[in-house]
């Protein structure tokens, strides 16, 4: 099997890649082929063609949604064209604002579909519901809250419904929150590698350390014995005169290590040196992680549940929970991803092969408790990255409730102020509408949040009196900054690669720093 | 329709209609709780940034067409950038202001004139060209410096080069300098006030370790699909091409290196060679995001804002983001090094053995985290140990290669250690052990 790969990769090269292979090179090294496709099938609408508005929707078809709308009944106005790189300066100010800024935006990729539509988010809500639910995600910058409250409603009422992110900003501040429903992830491309199961070895690895012959072997042969292969020996031969336990104690493994160096026939072998620096891999027990454990107990794996639902996810989370039961060794299916080691190549290979071949028959044996049809490509996937999959119930949009409030308030102070003043600057606009903003009814509004016993901190003072010195400013740089962000974690949504940020993420532009609450 | 207003606080020009600026304006008339006392709210700040404020833009790839864009909409109005690229089909996925029929024109020029087409009245003068092409004379007109650069190397010239300028005596001499990186969902932005905060040299440690394959493995063990294309590269590309040299950015080249490696690792049985995988090793690719590099340029061009305006406290003076799991990010102070060849006045004090050869300590040199100097020539104050240049005097020097440093360095007798590519000297003390 693994040489007719070889043989097909080789006698079949691969023609040079296309021009839309070469444009989206450097995320395609991100994101793969997979997360390009759901990108380029997702549809994004946003709420307003305000200057961040736009930052976000440059950040998403640059890399290639498949459709975005902007829904805007405004006019450009004179400070619109002044602070927003997709309008026209002042030949564009009278002009529909999201026109001009679809115009422009869509000369940055010709594959992104792009549409305005001038109508109110108002009488959308009430007339044409299910055209807002048919789109992947839903953003909305700056939206008064009494229409965001609205909005979320609607978006929250089915699972199936676009994910919405609420953003804010005023002058250098700035928060985001996503709603999301239900989000799996299989690609988190976490930096945490599987075990490679040293304290654990199947059959064939164990076999293999012990037929080694090391006390008359070549000495070239000898400095290039993989490290798993010297570990996995030296662990078995410790355990036989230690009543089959691994060292315990801090003496034990550093008995143990100079056992390892011990072995050595020459002072410059780097295996050797290696599996000594590699050591604790024998004493640290491969079981499955807390974070995968903790989701074998997600309601969604009952059988009732899995009866009911289409989500491969979860038919995959199910098997995966049977094969750690039954599992000889309780674990999660072997992967056959083998880090570089000092060793030639033919112990390197032959190691690896036997990595292979077992992981191959983890995996059937994995697919033996699935019930459900699942694509190969997605099982050997989910094998792969079954120690860092992810599963996120995310929360309605809504105000922080007071325990998260008073929790956010003693952990982080000025993350909790930062967003109790934007949120005040929504409620006391909307209480007032066109009447300037004091830092008395601001204050005022945080404490009616909090109530009179919470104690508020000092910085309050300092994120209130920003908001009145600037409560409509739209920074050009906080503007792009929260492009990014929120464009980044679009991504993340889209292509269930990557793990989104969850609670409110505030965003601080004159100390200059990002903290999330309420996660 | 409204014509265009002129002059409505006095110090506009005839591009700015009235409210251009309403937003920028809120934060610019008045101070904030934060705001430091020397703050000129009003007219004289506005009058600075629009109509005297002078910003150098290092770099018109991923980060330098955002930080352009940015600051053109900020009310900087006169931007000059220097590039020495041209454009690539794959830029084209986040350098915003590039399209495929730019493709093979000049970064600078291109970026320049579409930003001065969109923002009417901001004045952007592109350089296509090297940093190192200019002087001291030119570095100095600046108020500030941004850097969105791939280069160490680079970065490590401009970082020296503005440090090297400061003049105690001439506050104007000392230009702040922010720089920005980014790599996939990661990133990082700062503030540097040459000779007074850390500078980049000071940092030099926080650099990931390139990674860096031994010619043995290459050439006889390989296990990797990586140790096959570097074998293509660097063994078997010289062996059949002589002299001809290979050129990354020639797909043909690339093509043919992709086929090596692919015979190679089916000889070896190593799965993995692609096309692309071949491209990413021989050319170092980094994997790069316009959300990414948004972020970080935004991040740049607010403090460029802040400290050209006063209006409120900068970054002190380090923000690192990590964006794979959630939004990571840490905003920290960066120490000065007091041995930081750049900044830090102090020698560097170096223990070596006695028995430690010339051409060993180069090798320490060249990739000890803190030094990292490639190709260094060493001198004290009275004789050359090693010279890399002119050919005379490299081959004069050259049989000192094999000696023992202890054989022709007191202890205690400081070192030379200069490279071509690097504006400074570095000092060196051995201590032998």
């Amino acid at each position: 099997m693994a040489s007719q790969d070889i043989e097909s990769a080789t006698t079949a090269l691969q023609v040079q890649p296309d021009n839309k292979a070469r444009r989206y090179d450097r995320q395609l090294r991100l994101w793969a082929a997979t997360g390009q496709s759901a990108l380029e099938s997702s549809r994004v609408l946003v709420l307003s063609g305000s200057a961040t508005s736009t930052s976000i929707l440059k950040n998403l078809v640059l890399p290639g949604i498949g459709h975005f709308t902007i829904l805007d009944h405004a006019t450009t106005s004179h400070a619109d064209a002044g602070n927003n790189f997709f309008l026209e300066g002042f030949e564009s100010v009278g002009k529909p604002r999201a026109s001009e800024a679809v115009r422009l935006l869509r000369e940055l990729n010709d594959s992104v579909d792009g549409h305005a539509d001038t109508r109110h988010l108002r009488s959308v809500i009430e007339s044409d519901p299910d055209w807002l639910a048919s789109f992947t995600v839903v953003i909305a910058h700056n939206l008064d809250s009494q229409i965001l409250v609205k909005l979320s409603s609607l978006l929250w009422e089915h699972p199936s419904h676009p994910t919405l992110i609420v953003v804010r900003s005023a002058g250098f501040l700035a928060e985001f929150f996503i709603q999301v429903h239900e989000h799996t992830i299989i690609e988190s491309h976490s930096e945490t590698l599987p075990s490679l199961r040293i304290d654990k070895p199947f059959p064939a690895l164990k076999e293999h350390a012990l037929s080694l012959d090391l006390a008359s072997m070549d000495p070239t042969e000898h400095s290039h014995i993989p490290y798993v292969v010297i570990l996995v020996r030296v662990l078995e031969d410790w355990k036989k005169s230690h009543g089959g336990n691994p060292p315990k104690t801090y003496s034990e493994r550093q008995e143990f290590k100079k056992s390892v160096l011990a072995l050595k026939v020459k002072p410059d072998e780097e295996n050797f040196d290696e599996a000594e620096a590699q050591a604790y891999r024998c004493w640290t027990e491969t079981t499955v992680p807390p974070g995968i454990a903790s989701l074998f107990d997600d309601p969604a794996i009952s059988p009732e549940a899995l009866r009911e639902s289409p989500s491969s996810f979860f038919h995959l989370l199910a098997a995966l929970k049977k094969f750690t039961e039954q599992s000889e060794t309780h674990t999660l299916p072997l992967t056959s991803t083998l880090p570089d080691m000092k060793a030639d190549t033919a112990n390197y290979i032959h190691l690896q092969k036997l990595y292979k071949t077992r992981a191959e028959e983890e995996k059937h044996a994995f697919k033996s408790h699935l019930r459900a049809p699942v694509d190969d490509a997605t099982i050997n996937l989910f094998v792969k990255n079954a120690h860092a999959l992810h599963v996120i119930r995310g929360a309605r949009w809504d105000t922080l409730d007071h325990t998260s409030l008073a929790n956010a308030l003693t952990e982080n102070p000025k993350a909790a102020c930062l967003h109790l003043s934007l949120s005040a600057l929504s409620a006391v606009r909307e209480q007032s509408p066109g009447s300037p903003i004091s830092a008395e009814a601001l204050r005022k509004q945080v404490r009616t949040v909090v109530g009179d016993e919470v104690e508020l901190p000092e910085c309050l003072d300092d994120f209130v009196g920003e908001i009145v010195r600037a409560p409509s400013a739209e920074l050009q740089t906080t503007a792009a900054f929260l492009g990014g962000m929120v464009a980044q974690e679009t991504i993340k949504i889209i292509t269930k690669q990557y793990v989104p940020v969850r609670g409110y993420c505030t965003i601080d532009l004159i100390e200059t720093w990002t903290a999330v609450i309420g996660s | 329709m409204a014509s265009v207003s002129v002059n409505v606080d006095g110090l506009a020009n005839s591009e700015d209609w009235e409210g251009r600026y309403f937003h920028v304006d809120q934060i610019l008339d008045r101070p904030g709780p934060r705001t430091d006392p020397s703050f000129l709210a009003g007219d004289k700040v506005k009058d600075f940034l629009r109509n005297k404020c002078k910003i150098l833009v290092i770099g018109a790839g991923g980060l330098g067409c955002e930080i352009l864009a940015n600051l053109a909409l900020t009310g900087f109005k006169d931007i000059h950038v220097i590039d020495m690229d041209t454009i690539d089909i794959s830029n084209l996925n986040r350098q915003f202001l590039f399209r495929p029929a730019d493709v093979g024109k000049p970064k600078a020029i291109v970026a320049a004139e579409y930003v001065m087409k969109r923002v009417r009245g901001v004045k952007v003068t592109p350089y296509f060209g090297k940093i190192q092409d200019k002087d001291v004379d030119y570095y100095m007109q600046f108020n500030l410096v941004i850097c969105g650069l791939d280069s160490v190397e680079a970065r490590r010239w401009i970082n020296a080069t503005l440090v090297n300028l400061v003049d105690t005596e001439n506050p104007e001499s000392l230009k702040p300098l922010i720089d920005g990186g980014t790599e996939g969902f990661k990133g990082q932005a700062r503030v540097v006030l040459p000779t007074i905060t850390s500078c980049y040299e000071c940092s030099l440690d926080m650099l990931n370790k390139p990674t860096a394959f031994p010619i043995c493995t290459i050439a006889n063990t390989p296990r990797l699909p990586e140790h096959c294309i570097e074998w293509a590269s660097v063994l078997e590309w010289p062996r059949i091409h002589g002299e001809k040299k290979l050129d990354t950015d020639d797909p043909e080249h690339i093509t043919w290196l992709y086929a090596a490696a692919a015979a190679r690792a089916k000889e070896f049985n190593i799965e993995g060679v692609t096309y692309s995988l071949t491209h990413g090793v021989v050319k170092s690719i980094i994997p790069a995001i316009a959300s990414t590099n948004a972020i970080i340029a935004a991040s740049c061009c607010n403090e460029a804002f802040k400290i050209a305006t006063s209006s409120a406290a900068y970054l002190n003076n380090y923000f690192m983001l990590i964006g794979t799991e959630g939004i990571y990010s840490y905003t920290f102070e960066h120490e000065k090094r007091k041995d930081c060849p750049v900044c830090g006045g102090e020698l560097l004090e170096i223990s070596i053995s006695h028995e430690t050869t010339v051409e060993q300590l180069i090798e320490m040199l060249t990739e000890r985290q803190t030094i990292q100097i490639k190709k260094p020539s060493l001198t004290t104050s009275t004789k050359h140990i090693y010279l890399q240049g002119p050919p005379q005097l490299e081959q004069a020097t050259r049989p000192n290669l094999e000696k023992k440093v202890s054989e022709l360095v007191e202890e205690g007798d400081p070192v030379n250690v200069t490279a071509s590519t690097l504006p400074f000297t570095l000092e060196l003390v051995i201590k032998y052990t």
